[in-house]
């Protein structure tokens, strides 16, 4: 026997209870991809914050730039002060440069056409190309700082997007990992550009990923989490939308709220189609990228020599609406008009989103009709101003087709818990109205099509196979390896089962962590027993050209989160994570993953 | 299937005097009376290939004078244990030329828990005071078997 322990027993034994302390905290914690997942998202969440920021710091630098008086003045007042042909110079000009900015793209990026971060996650691989993304979001910079009649979530989301994608790039994330962590960059873009994190969250898991399962909803509520408060301690930024208190104040009311519901869901598919009209026009007119753009920024200021409450997202006046501010006769006239320059802007092209839009086209459709039912009858719409704000939800849920994000956003947007009921009533309603007339939402239509492009591109590819999901390189360890070697590599990689593998590479069987967990404390065991002693054989494994719903059939029965990918002749290739697997099933969509 | 600490305090096959002076001696002679009282073993030759490769591979030995050859093989149906105690040194590898209690150990394939617990056992009841000592002094198999029993008592 040895009088005195050897150094390397010694150091045998301090890895050993290392382990065990791995172990316990495994134990305790439970920490599972899931979780690690969640530290990304949150990451994904503080630099989409950051991005957005400086987007809309950007956007007012531009604003400045186009000689209109600075210090936080909206382009509405800004546009007022400005002399006739100002207003019809400055959203041109704005138009120009974002022409011009694209064109340039075109040379700078060439071959990224396909840059929508929704395309990223419903149908492609997760990746946002990020210079193609980038000119975009300069385009859109000078087509929202010149007053286009257009939102900048749009953009702020897409920069949000674009930073998750490198993220996960650069962890080498597989397809629906990178998927769920651009998800958590648009839901964080989403909520810093509305201060709204819940709708953020449900925004991307209702419209894009078309599930709530947590697998993917806990990550873009982290991220929409840490992307809210980031902003808000980085900004001044409040409740989007301070209004008045409302009262439901006599159960009558619901009979309106209806009515509006109906109203809604028949209004928003007819401004979606007005607008892809628009769309369709400027397109026949055969112009180029530039003049098209100058044509629609024309447009919009000739609009705004009169009505300059045209210009921009729609904001203030929605804010001016919600405080009774507006006369109905003067209100109906912005509105149309507004209809005729969000047309303008988005049928020209001019980069940048349509959701603000959507809510000052509910609110002003909510104010005139309560307006309207109050006249008639006081009782049953003794405020307008609430209709105003149900009239945002309902439009906003029949318009994207996601009536919870709707609710919560307007909800997060107002803090005004007392319209809950008609809201929640009139969503659905206007939902359920709008579904029926028009398949179409503001967002399916360019995902149709380019779903249908991935898939002429590439026919041969329509099932997902383990190979697309597999994660290569897998920690190994050699037949003969000792007990202690084992030891110190579950201790420095993740995983419960490690994989061993012969000489040349084959797949020999599975040593798992649960096995050994008992004897960690023994150093005899150390001593004496090989990677051979403890293998299990009978491990499942599945192959790399398995298609993904058979490969599930390999979780059965076993509590493993990964298994081994193995060719038909023993080869070890990689291994397939149960977290990916599952992913790729929730996601709606079954797209081909773009090579 | 037993126990593997029940296993420990009543092996298949107690041989208190191996004539064997290596290794692979010992091996086969306890290889030998395992199959000879039949049971667990139903493929002696297997095993027996099993045994020498797993002791090729690397040594078997947990103590200067304590060896656990061991294969968990297709040759067995159930878990077996063999315990030996030799009448001379057995040179089961260079760095071991002094090993006089020799365990041998068959376990089925997918019995890899259960194969721990046994070596994990025996480690322990060996480094028990005295059980080492006792078990290499002991006279009678009643004794010696008295001494392996303690291996059943402690389940930590």
């Amino acid at each position: 026997m040895k009088a005195v322990i050897d150094p390397a027993e010694l150091l045998l034994r301090r890895l050993m209870r290392l382990l065990r302390w791995r172990l316990w905290i495994q134990e305790k914690l439970q920490p599972t991809e899931w979780q690690v997942t969640l530290l990304w998202a949150a990451l994904a969440g503080f630099l989409g914050a950051l991005s957005s920021i400086l987007f809309t710091g950007l956007a007012e630098g531009v604003h400045d730039l186009f000689g209109y008086s600075g210090n936080g003045v909206g382009v509405v007042e800004s546009m007022r002060q400005l002399p006739w042909w100002g207003c019809l110079l400055v959203p041109a000009l704005g138009g120009t440069c974002a022409g011009l900015v694209l064109l340039l793209g075109k040379h700078i990026a060439p071959g990224q056409s396909s840059t929508d971060y929704m395309e990223a996650i419903a149908i492609g691989n997760g990746h946002v190309p990020i210079r193609a993304s980038v000119v975009k979001s300069v385009a859109a910079l000078f087509s929202i700082g010149s007053g286009g009649s257009i939102g900048r979530e749009g953009p702020m989301v897409q920069l949000a997007a674009v930073l998750a994608s490198l993220i996960g790039r650069w962890r080498q994330f597989t397809p629906p990992q990178l998927r769920l962590i651009v998800a958590c960059g648009a839901a964080a873009g989403i909520a810093s550009a509305y201060n709204a994190p819940i709708a953020g969250s449900f925004f991307v898991a209702e419209i894009i990923l078309g599930t709530i399962a947590m697998e993917s909803l806990g990550p873009l509520a982290v991220s929409a989490v840490v992307a809210t408060l980031t902003v808000r301690v980085l900004t001044s930024a409040h409740v989007l939308y301070r209004v008045p208190e409302f009262h439901l104040n006599s159960a009558w009311e619901m009979g309106p709220y209806v009515v509006l519901g109906l109203l809604m869901g028949v209004l928003a598919p007819w401004f979606l189609r007005s607008l892809r009209q628009a769309e369709g026009f400027f397109v026949s007119l055969k112009l180029p990228l530039v003049a098209r753009l100058t044509l629609g920024g024309l447009a919009v200021g000739a609009i705004a020599i009169n009505v300059p409450q045209v210009a921009g997202n729609g904001y203030s006046v929605v804010v001016q609406i919600l405080n009774g501010g507006l006369m109905w006769k003067v209100l109906l006239g912005i509105a149309a008009c507004k209809w005729l320059a969000t047309m303008a802007s988005f049928g020209s092209g001019a980069p940048g989103g349509v959701f603000t839009p959507s809510l000052f086209m509910g609110a002003s459709a909510g104010y005139l009709f309560g307006m309207a039912v109050h006249a008639v009858w006081p009782t049953a719409a003794q405020d307008p101003r609430a209709f105003a704000l149900v009239g945002m939800g309902a439009f906003l849920s029949a318009a994207s087709r996601a009536p919870v994000m709707a609710v919560i956003m307007l909800f997060e947007m107002t803090l005004s818990y007392d319209i809950i009921l008609p809201l929640m009533l009139c969503s659905v309603i206007a939902y359920y109205t709008a579904r029926g007339l028009d398949t179409r939402s503001l967002y399916s239509e360019s995902l149709k099509t380019k779903a249908a492009a991935a898939e002429s591109v590439a026919p041969f590819s329509t099932e997902t196979r383990v190979a697309d999901l597999m994660r290569v390189k897998p920690p190994v360890v050699g037949e003969t390896a000792r007990f202690a070697e084992i030891a110190r590599l579950f201790l420095s990689v993740r995983v419960n089962n490690l994989y061993v593998v012969d000489a040349a590479g084959r797949f020999k069987g599975v040593v798992s962590l649960h096995d050994i967990k008992p004897y960690l404390g023994e150093p005899d065991l150390a001593e004496l027993v090989i990677a051979r002693d403890i293998l299990h054989e009978d491990f499942p494994r599945v192959a790399p050209s398995q298609p993904l719903a058979e490969a599930l059939g390999g979780f059965l029965g076993i509590a493993a989160e990964r298994l081994p990918v193995v060719e038909p002749d023993g080869t070890l290739r990689g291994s397939l994570s149960k977290g990916d697997l599952l992913l790729a099933l929730v996601e709606k969509r079954k797209k081909p993953v773009a090579a | 299937m037993t126990p593997p600490t029940d296993l420990i305090a009543n092996p298949d096959v107690l041989a208190l005097e191996l004539q064997a002076a290596s290794g692979a001696e010992a091996i086969r002679e306890l290889h030998a009376r395992l199959g000879a009282v039949g049971g667990g073993v139903t493929d002696a030759p297997r095993f027996l290939a099993d045994l020498m490769e797993r002791a090729a591979i690397a040594s078997v030995c947990i103590a200067a004078d304590v060896a656990l050859p061991h294969a968990r093989t297709a040759g067995v149906g159930r878990m077996v244990l063999a315990v030996g105690r030799a009448t001379q040194d057995v040179a089961f590898d260079p760095e071991h030329p002094g090993v006089r209690l020799v365990f041998l150990i068959g376990t089925p394939k997918a019995a890899v828990a259960d194969y721990l617990k046994l070596v994990a056992g025996l480690s322990r009841l060996l480094k028990k005071p005295g059980v080492r000592a006792g078990l290499l002094t002991a006279k009678t198999e009643a004794e010696f078997l008295a001494l392996l029993a303690r291996g059943a008592e402690s389940k930590r």
